[in-house]
Formats: C-alpha cells, sequence, structure tokens
C-alpha cells in the first residue's frame, strides 16, 4: 500500500533528521540558581512609621512592577474630580513632591526633601514655608513660590466665571480661597513665602502647596509665569481662562499617549516614561531630583484585577500586589510559602454601627440603646471576619483615634469602661423588659451586597434575638442612593465605615448637629461645643482634651458602636526590600521609591 | 440579492436604533451614579456631587440625554464621531479604539483556530462514528464544552505558565516520566491512525519507544532553553512532505507534479541561506510578504511544469513552499529562543498581552506576544472548539445518511471525495451561522477571561461602564458589537447562499 510506504518513510526521515542535527548541546550549561530567600531579605532597618533612612543611594538599573488594581491611568492631573481616584493617585503621588507626607499610622512628617514649614504666629495662624535651594522640576526650571501660588489658584473658588459654582480650575479641593484669602506671600521667583489662615485651622499641614508645574500652565495659557502669578493675585479670572482650561482638560490625553515630555516635569523622584493603553504605566527615575535618589530606576504599574493578582505574584509578573483582602486571597498567599513577604494590618478605615436618631425612631431611647450595645457581639465578629485577615485586629472602642496609634489607649481610658466589652445578654433582656420593648424590631442597613456585612448581621441576630430584639437584615443595593433606606429614614442601625484621612476635625462633619455627615441626625449639644473648641484650638494638647471629651460623650449618649480598623492587605516577592504596609490610604506604593530588589 | 441585503440592511438598522435607545434607559437607571461618592467623607462632598451631575448632565431628562449622545452619533455620518466621554473625562472613541483591537487580538486567533479544529474534529469523530476515539474525544469535548472559563484559566495559569516556568528554569526529564509519555502518546496515535490489530500495535510500539527516546535526547541538547533546528533538518522534513505530498495525490511516478515539488524543496534550501540575513531582524511586513512569496513562486512553478495536471502540481508545490517557508522562520524562532530568555526568564505571562519595556528585537517581541497570548487563546479556543465539533459531527452524520451520499459511493468514488466533495460541504452550512454568530459574539468579548488575564477589552469597557452607571462606554460597546451581530447575521445569509445552491436567488 501506498500509504503504508510513505509512513515508513516518514519514521525513517524523522530518524535521519535527528541524526543530522545531533551537533551538540545548546548554549553554555549555566544551571540557573534558585534564588534562595531568607526570613529577612536585606531591606532598610525602620525605626519610626516615617521613610526608612536608606543612606546613600545609586539608583539600580531594574524595573519594580507593582499592581494596585484594574482601573486604567487617566492623567497626569489627578486633581479633577473626574480624574481623582486611589488608583490614578497611586501613579501621580510618586512624581509629585508635596512639603509633607503620612507615616505608616497616618502621622505627618515633613517631607525635607522639597523643603521645610514653621508656624510663626497662633494668631492669625501664619505659617512660613521654604523650599529647598537646588529644589526644580525635571525640566530644570527652580521650583519657586509661583508654583504655591498657582497651587492655591487651583483650590480657590473665588477665580470663578460669574459665581463660585462654576470655578475656573475643576479641583476636588476647593477651600483654600476663602480660608487662606491671600495665598501665599512672597516673592514668586523666590523659595519663601507664608500663608496666613483667616481661621484657626488645626489640619493646616495638611494643606497642598505644591502641586503642578506654573511654568507649564502658564506658557500654554499664553503668559508668562509672573504674568500668572499676579492675575492669581489679582483675582483675574479672565486672564487666567486659557490657562484654566489647559489645566482642566490639556493634560488629558488618548489612553495610551502620554502628554508632551515637556508639558509633564516633575518635582518628585518619578516621571512618567511610557504607557500601554490597557496594560501599564511605566515610571522611570527623575535624573533632576533634587532629593535622595530612587532605590530602583523603573517603576511598572500593571492594571491588574484581583482575579489575576496570586498568580501574576507567583510567575512573576508583578512584584508587588495589593489586593482586597479575602481569607481566601490571603490563603492563596500563605500558600506560596517562602518565595513571598506578606504585609497585613489596620487601616485607616473603621467599621460601625450608627444608630438612628430622628424623631419617632425607637432609638431615640438611650435605654434601648444600651441594651443593644450589650448584645453586639463585637469581640466574636472580630474573631470571626476580621482576624482570619489580620491576626491582631482587635475591637476598636474609640472613633477618633485607632488602635495602632500612640494615644489610642490613653484617649479609651479616659472615655470607655469597658462596659460593653462582654456579651450581657440577661442585662439587655432586662433593661428591654422595663422598658417594655421586648420585640423591637432592629433593622440594620447596610450598603448590600457585601459578605462581610451581611455576616456581621447575622452574628448580631443570633446574639440580640436571644435578648429579645428583632434583628433584621436590611441590606440593600440602594441603602445611600437617593430615596434609598437612609435617606427614608426606615432603619434603626446603619453598618458602614468611615475612611479616615488623618485630618483632626473631620469629626465634626459626622458628630456636630446638622452636619452633612451626621446621617443619623444626632444632636448633643456638649459635643457641638467641643467639637467647636478643638476646631478652633492650634494647641496640641487641647485637640487631645477634647477628643476624650467627645469620646466619652459619645460613649456615654452612645452615638454608636464602634467595631474595628479594615484589615489591609498586600504581597510582595521576597526578593524585593523594603516593602511596608501603610495604614494610610496612599496604600503599598506609598514607599515605592525605596522599593529594591535583592541580588 | 441586491435587493435583499438592502432590506436586512435596513431593518437591521430599525433593530439597532429601538435597542439603543432601550439599552440607553437601563444603563442610566442600573444603579446610583453618585454611589461612591454619597458614602465618602470628603468635606466638599456636594460641591464633588454637583460637580459630576453637571459633568454628566444628570439633571437632565433621560430623553435629552439619550438624544445628545444619539446627536453625537450621528456625527458618524459626517465622519467625526463623538461618543462622548467616560467618568474619568477620557473621550470614549479612545478607549473603544484599544478596547476593540485588544479584544479582536485576544478572540481573532482562538476562533479561528476553534472552528478549524473543531470542524475537523467533527469531521473525523464523524467518519470513525463509535470507535474509541469518537468516544475519546466525546467525552474530552463535553469536559471542555462544561470547564467554567475562570476555573480553565487558573488551572492553566497554575501549569502552563507557572509550572513551565519553573520546569524550564532546568529541564528534566526522568526515565519513568519519559516512558510515560511514551505509552500515553502511543495510546493516542494508535487510536488516531486506527487500522487493522497488527497495524495499531505497531504503531503503539514503535511510539512508545521513540517518544522517550526522542525526550531524553533532546533533554541532552538543552533543546528546551537552546531549540535548535538548522537547515538540514528542514531539507529532510520538506523532502519529506513533497514526496508523501505527490505520493498522497497522483502517486511518485508522476514526473509532472513530483518535480515542482522538488524543485521547491531545493528553492527551499537556497532562500533558507539567501534570507537569513534578512529574517535575522525581520520585521512583520518581511513576513508577510516571504509568505505570500512562497506560495506564490512554487505555484507558478508547478502551473507551467505541470502540464495537463498544473492545478495539483501547483497546489502540492505551494504547500511544499508554505511549509518550507514557515520552518525557515520556525529556525529563526529557534535561534532567537535562548536571547528571548535572557530578557524575559519566565517566558510565559500570566496576564496582559504583552510585557512593558521588553526591549530586543523584532523577534524577541513576536515570542513576547506569542507567549503572552498563548493561555487566553487556549482558554478561549479550548471552550468553543467543544461546540464546533459537536455541532459538525452531528451535522456530518445526518448528511452521510442521505441518498446522494449513497448514490455517490455506489457510483464508485473514493472515500475522500465522498466525504469531502459531497458531504463536508453540505454539512457546513448549518456550522456556517454557528460561525457567525460565535464571533460577533466574541467581539463583545469575553468578559471573564479578559478580567483573569489582564486584557482591557471591550467586555471590560462594558463592565466598567456599568458599574459606575457611565453610558458613554456602555453605548459605545453596544454599538460595536450591536453592528458585529447584525452584520455576521448578514453574512452568514450570503454564504450560506455560496455554499448552497439551491438558496441562491
Amino acid at each position: 500500500m501506498r500509504f503504508q510506504r510513505v509512513s515508513k518513510a516518514v519514521v525513517v526521515g524523522a530518524a535521519m533528521a535527528l541524526a543530522l542535527s545531533a551537533c551538540a548541546p545548546g548554549g553554555s550549561d549555566s544551571s540557573s540558581e534558585a534564588s534562595k530567600s531568607t526570613e529577612s531579605n536585606g531591606g532598610a532597618e525602620v525605626t519610626n512609621s516615617g521613610l526608612a533612612d536608606l543612606g546613600d543611594v545609586t539608583t539600580k538599573d531594574d524595573t519594580i512592577k507593582v499592581t494596585v488594581g484594574a482601573p486604567e491611568f487617566i492623567s497626569y492631573n489627578g486633581f479633577t474630580p473626574q480624574t481623582y481616584s486611589t488608583y490614578n493617585s497611586a501613579i501621580t503621588d510618586r512624581m509629585f513632591a508635596g512639603f509633607y507626607y503620612m507615616g505608616t499610622d497616618g502621622t505627618i512628617y515633613p517631607n525635607k526633601e522639597l523643603g521645610s514649614y514653621e508656624k510663626v504666629s497662633d494668631d492669625p495662624l501664619t505659617i512660613k514655608y521654604t523650599i529647598n535651594e537646588n529644589a526644580k522640576w525635571s525640566d530644570g526650571t527652580p521650583i519657586t513660590v509661583a508654583d504655591s501660588v498657582f497651587a492655591w489658584a487651583t483650590q480657590n473658588l473665588n477665580l470663578n466665571s460669574g459665581d463660585k459654582d462654576k470655578p475656573l480650575f475643576n479641583s476636588v479641593s476647593t477651600d483654600l480661597g476663602d480660608t487662606v484669602p491671600k495665598g501665599p506671600e512672597g516673592a514668586a521667583d523666590g523659595k519663601e513665602f507664608t500663608v496666613t489662615f483667616k481661621d484657626p485651622d488645626p489640619d493646616w499641614q495638611l494643606q497642598t502647596w505644591m502641586l503642578h508645574p506654573a511654568h507649564v500652565v502658564a506658557k500654554k495659557g499664553g503668559l508668562s509665569t509672573d504674568e500668572l502669578v499676579q492675575a492669581i493675585r489679582d483675582g483675574d479670572s479672565k486672564k487666567l481662562e486659557k490657562a484654566a482650561k489647559f489645566w482642566n482638560e490639556g493634560w488629558m490625553t488618548k489612553p495610551g499617549t502620554l502628554p508632551d515630555e515637556a508639558d509633564v516635569p516633575v518635582s518628585g523622584p518619578y516621571k512618567l516614561e511610557s504607557w500601554k493603553a490597557g496594560e501599564s504605566v511605566t515610571l522611570t527615575a527623575n535624573e533632576n531630583y533634587y532629593g535622595t535618589a530612587p532605590a530602583t530606576k523603573n517603576l511598572n504599574f500593571r492594571f491588574l484585577a484581583d482575579t489575576g493578582m496570586v498568580q501574576a505574584l507567583q510567575n512573576k509578573d508583578v512584584d508587588v500586589i495589593a489586593p482586597q483582602p479575602t481569607v481566601d486571597t490571603l490563603a492563596q498567599l500563605e500558600g506560596l510559602g517562602k518565595a513571598v513577604s506578606i504585609q497585613q494590618g489596620d487601616t485607616l478605615t473603621w467599621e460601625h454601627l450608627d444608630f438612628n436618631f430622628a424623631e419617632g425612631n425607637e432609638m431615640n431611647n438611650l435605654e434601648l440603646r444600651k441594651a443593644f450595645a450589650m448584645c453586639v457581639p463585637r469581640q466574636e465578629i472580630v474573631d470571626n471576619l476580621v482576624k482570619p485577615l489580620n491576626p491582631e485586629a482587635t475591637v476598636m472602642n474609640a472613633r477618633e483615634v485607632f488602635p495602632f496609634q500612640d494615644n489610642y489607649q490613653e484617649v479609651v481610658d479616659a472615655s470607655y469602661d469597658g462596659r460593653y466589652d462582654q456579651v450581657d445578654i440577661d442585662g439587655a433582656k432586662k433593661i428591654l423588659e422595663e422598658q417594655d420593648a421586648v420585640g423591637t424590631e432592629i433593622r440594620i442597613g447596610y450598603s448590600a451586597p457585601n459578605e462581610r456585612r451581611t455576616n456581621e448581621v447575622a452574628a448580631i441576630k443570633s446574639s440580640c434575638d436571644k435578648a429579645g430584639f428583632k434583628v433584621k437584615d436590611a441590606g440593600d443595593a440602594k441603602f445611600f442612593a437617593p430615596g434609598g433606606t437612609q435617606e427614608r429614614g426606615d432603619y434603626e442601625v446603619a453598618l458602614f465605615a468611615w475612611a479616615g484621612s488623618g485630618q483632626i476635625t473631620s469629626g465634626q462633619n459626622i458628630y456636630s448637629t446638622g452636619k452633612p455627615q451626621n446621617y443619623g441626625k444626632y444632636s448633643n449639644e456638649a459635643v457641638d461645643e467641643a467639637w467647636t473648641k478643638l476646631a478652633t484650638s492650634l494647641d496640641p494638647a487641647v485637640h487631645a482634651e477634647q477628643t476624650k471629651v467627645i469620646e466619652k460623650l459619645l460613649w456615654d449618649d452612645l452615638y454608636g458602636i464602634p467595631l474595628f480598623a479594615h484589615p489591609g492587605l498586600s504581597a510582595s516577592g521576597s526578593d524585593i526590600q523594603n516593602v511596608r504596609h501603610t495604614a494610610t490610604q496612599s496604600g503599598i506604593v506609598w514607599n515605592a521609591e525605596q522599593w529594591l530588589r535583592a541580588e | 440579492m441586491l435587493k435583499f441585503i438592502l432590506k436586512r440592511l435596513g431593518s437591521a438598522v430599525g433593530v439597532l436604533f429601538a435597542a439603543s435607545l432601550l439599552l440607553y434607559i437601563l444603563v442610566i437607571n442600573s444603579g446610583d451614579p453618585l454611589g461612591d461618592l454619597r458614602e465618602s467623607n470628603a468635606e466638599n462632598r456636594e460641591y464633588l456631587m454637583q460637580q459630576r451631575i453637571d459633568y454628566m448632565n444628570l439633571e437632565q431628562p433621560w430623553y435629552l440625554r439619550y438624544l445628545t449622545w444619539l446627536g453625537g452619533v450621528g456625527k458618524c455620518f459626517v465622519g467625526s464621531c463623538d461618543l462622548g466621554q467616560n467618568i474619568n473625562g477620557v473621550e470614549v472613541s479612545g478607549l473603544l479604539a484599544n478596547a476593540a483591537s485588544s479584544t479582536l487580538r485576544l478572540v481573532l486567533l482562538a476562533t479561528v483556530i476553534a472552528a478549524v479544529l473543531g470542524i475537523a474534529i467533527g469531521v473525523l469523530t464523524a467518519v470513525r462514528q463509535y470507535s474509541g476515539l469518537d468516544y475519546l474525544v466525546t467525552f474530552l469535548t463535553f469536559l471542555f464544552f462544561s470547564l467554567p472559563v475562570f476555573w480553565a484559566a487558573v488551572l492553566l495559569k497554575e501549569y502552563m505558565a507557572i509550572g513551565y516556568n519553573d520546569w524550564l528554569e532546568n529541564p528534566q526529564i526522568s526515565i519513568g516520566t519519559s516512558i510515560l509519555i511514551g505509552v500515553i502518546v502511543g495510546l493516542l496515535l494508535q487510536m488516531l491512525l486506527a487500522g487493522s490489530l497488527k497495524r495499531r500495535g505497531l504503531t503503539f510500539l514503535i511510539t512508545a519507544i521513540f517518544v522517550p527516546l526522542l525526550l531524553q535526547y533532546s533533554l541532552w541538547l538543552n533543546f528546551y532553553r537552546y531549540p535548535q533546528m538548522g537547515p538540514a533538518i528542514i531539507v529532510v522534513l520538506t523532502l519529506l512532505l513533497a514526496l508523501s505530498a505527490t505520493a498522497m495525490s497522483v502517486g511518485l511516478k508522476e514526473k509532472k507534479v513530483l518535480y515542482p515539488a522538488l524543485i521547491t524543496v531545493v528553492l527551499v534550501l537556497v532562500m533558507y541561506y539567501a534570507t537569513f540575513w534578512i529574517l535575522k531582524d525581520a520585521n512583520a511586513w518581511i513576513l508577510v510578504i516571504g509568505a505570500i512569496l512562497s506560495v506564490a513562486i512554487p505555484g507558478l512553478i508547478g502551473k507551467f511544469m505541470g502540464g495537463r495536471l498544473s492545478k495539483l502540481a501547483s497546489g502540492v508545490a505551494a504547500l511544499v513552499g508554505l511549509i518550507g517557508a514557515g520552518l525557515t522562520v520556525l529556525d529563526h524562532i529557534f535561534r532567537a529562543w535562548p536571547g528571548f530568555l535572557d530578557l524575559k526568564g519566565r517566558p510565559i505571562g500570566t496576564i496582559g498581552s504583552s510585557t512593558a519595556n521588553l526591549g530586543g528585537g523584532f523577534w524577541d517581541n513576536f515570542l513576547d506576544n506569542a507567549t503572552q497570548l498563548l493561555l487566553p487563546t487556549i482558554v478561549l479556543a479550548i471552550i468553543s472548539l467543544a461546540s464546533y465539533s459537536r455541532y459538525t459531527r452531528s451535522s456530518m452524520l445526518e448528511v452521510q445518511q442521505q441518498d446522494y451520499i449513497r448514490t455517490a459511493r455506489s457510483k464508485g468514488l473514493s472515500e475522500r471525495t465522498v466525504i469531502f466533495r459531497h458531504a463536508f460541504r453540505n454539512a457546513l452550512i448549518p456550522i456556517a451561522t454557528i460561525a457567525a454568530f460565535d464571533f460577533a459574539g466574541l467581539i463583545g468579548g469575553a468578559v471573564v477571561t479578559e478580567t483573569v488575564f489582564g486584557w482591557k477589552g471591550m467586555g471590560d469597557m462594558f463592565s466598567t461602564g456599568l458599574h459606575a452607571v457611565d453610558p458613554a462606554p456602555v453605548m459605545a460597546f453596544f454599538l460595536v458589537t450591536g453592528t458585529a451581530a447584525i452584520l455576521f447575521n448578514l453574512l452568514a445569509d450570503i454564504v450560506y447562499a455560496l455554499l448552497d445552491p439551491r438558496i441562491r436567488v
């Protein structure tokens, strides 16, 4: 048969081909040595919650790849309401130096590389900022007061086209025009300026006085830098229109194309190098950086959803990942053994149960609130739902300070005597009977779907129903939507979380009468007064004192029940040094300029 | 025919229009576009909400918002599409271009592979109905068909990416494993080649001995890190192909076919040396032109030398030319592999379509794209392959029972002619519809595959837009997928007419 002959020929041919190619084993026989990871990978020693001291740094020609989530990079200007997101900031924060940064526990540290600042007067609050002599943009232009004036302009609603609802600069931050009416004062091309606040602002350190390059915006607006500064100081909105338009839109480009390099100078350790749409953005070391050089030359930010992160880390497609903390993800990471380091800890976001004080709501009765607080199994919730992710998690007994902060114990000791630490079903039952309120329905509302919160409600239900409450899971996708459960007030207890920003006064919006975030319509004159005292004082001692007062009042009055700080999770290849967990919203990339691959 | 097409197009536009209105209303009512801000504790929350309301025109009634969007799309007819901006202020047209190209790259290859392989498997199993091969393939296709994409992707990453990359650090196959692989390959091969018991036994024996030896030999060569082929093997393989192709078509005695094929083999060898430096640093155009020439020139030779068998001769020669060129390219890929491994120590990636800032030359980037594309292509192909093979099988079985097939057989036509010319062509008609729909559906993106492999394609654009209650990207997605569905539907009708003379009008 013809076919048989052919198949024989194929076999013979294949053998012949092998024989012909029998030259020699290819290439050098370099057996790759598996990198041996030790427990400590030789990173810099950490002494406080701020950046570690790396000593003299020579930038290593290497790329470290990191992913913080799936959303694509949007813009060099991440300061407009459209572009502002933690994902965009993870990238842009590497490019811009500010006068301060936050340590891993939310402590504020001055950024000495850009300059320094000091308070020169309490009344009126006046701060003197000094920019380092050698600080310059990556295109060589010195960083001057003009840049600070411009940063002030972008946060100034008084520069507008018509009225305050139509500001020239479409910015996420809008209050500096009113709180610091004159803006930074000092010669535009100088290195020193002072700012004078109209009212005392305990959070003055957190204001942004350095943002984007004024000289680029001026050029695009058809002005010289001096003219720009003059127009801002004169409040000449008309003259600034073109410059503002550029700031609002000029840096928006098609995904995958970066703006012209001349238009995007940076003040920080990294600058934009390339952007592959849908895949990644690469930052490269700013060779004109005046401070400590970054440890690694290139940082590559991958846009990757959680589902792919762990395996990508395992396959070394990325070096550092920041997935949503879930028990499954953690288990997968732990399964990788010594190949990865896992960073766990608390974050500045905290979960709490808030009562509804609206008129007619059962929760207006303090005794019922007490009974409910007695039966909420806080320790059990933390043990079952949070500890698997963060073994060091504890029940949170404060609202304005977090368990990982130094002053936590002091505040808790002064404000809370531990009366709700243990579940007291009998006590709660007794109160309910006294109040003739057995069978009171407690609708616990939250923004669904949220598995953890569903489990929390289930735990509360199984405990509080024993005491005589009738707990109902009122989780709803539209809990916070207009016309939703929260707005209608159809709930007794709301379960949600606040994200802490490190500000001292942000709680005023939550606990004072009539404030926008006081969802439960709580009102207590003593609390209002304490907040006013705190917010108008610049003395840390007063802040500490009033915080204790407020916490005690909120415990006695049972504004709500704090539960726990949300756990955070990230992981890195064990060969990457200096990756450190932070509680702040900057996320794992907060010290990316210090990351270094061990040899 | 023209009237028919125009009529179909007209109704298609109507359907698109109505569907877009419906979808728009559904999207803007699918959630709360201010949801994330409502739970924010930013001090200027109210201001930020107002900004977004103004920006997204949330205060306008739905019909005005829809008309604004429609107006922007309408500008496409004057050549300046305005698909609006997404919630982040990014132009949707730019997003769409990136998403569409990403999805096409991901899906195109997978669909073609799935269709070709699936149909081939379907025909094979139909011809060998109720054989061991048929049962095995049926089992496997049902297995693949019921695989959850997500799970399959994770498994593939675990074994084919991470496992392979780990193995490649220092490739080792133990003697035991080699023998086991040999036995399995032998079993499969005898099943595939079939024949008498003696022949099956012989096939199994030869394979079971040959494969382990081959594996150990390749390890000794360090083939997996330093693969090599060289001109000798290319020539031997093309020569074998030329001989067997001639033998299978007309028999080796027919010089009119044999000579063009042999001349092509010589040409392949000549071209191997002639193009060596060009291919060493090639680009996509060189490859495309080379591929065309490698078919065209041998084809012409066959045409002129073939005489009365010119059609056959040029076919055989072109095949030999193409395979020879393919092997030459493969040789260059082999040569580039060690250098590529230096750039990218773990070649098979689990995420994305390319490695950022890889550097290297054309072949390095070629290999990078190929290794990145490998896993998602396998996942997508393996799953749609199952349905193709099942449809083809049943369609083939049905056709084979028709009277005209019996007639064809009784005429004394060879089995090959009966199957390919008479049965297969008719069996393809229903497959055309499935393929058209399948492809239109795939352009919509494989949301899960895209997410798992970290591609930002159409599916991702759709789901991100929907999550943010952001109509512009969702509508852009709809425009593309809706149009594709309608166009491919139309195309399927036209292909029907081409395949089936009975419905030609």
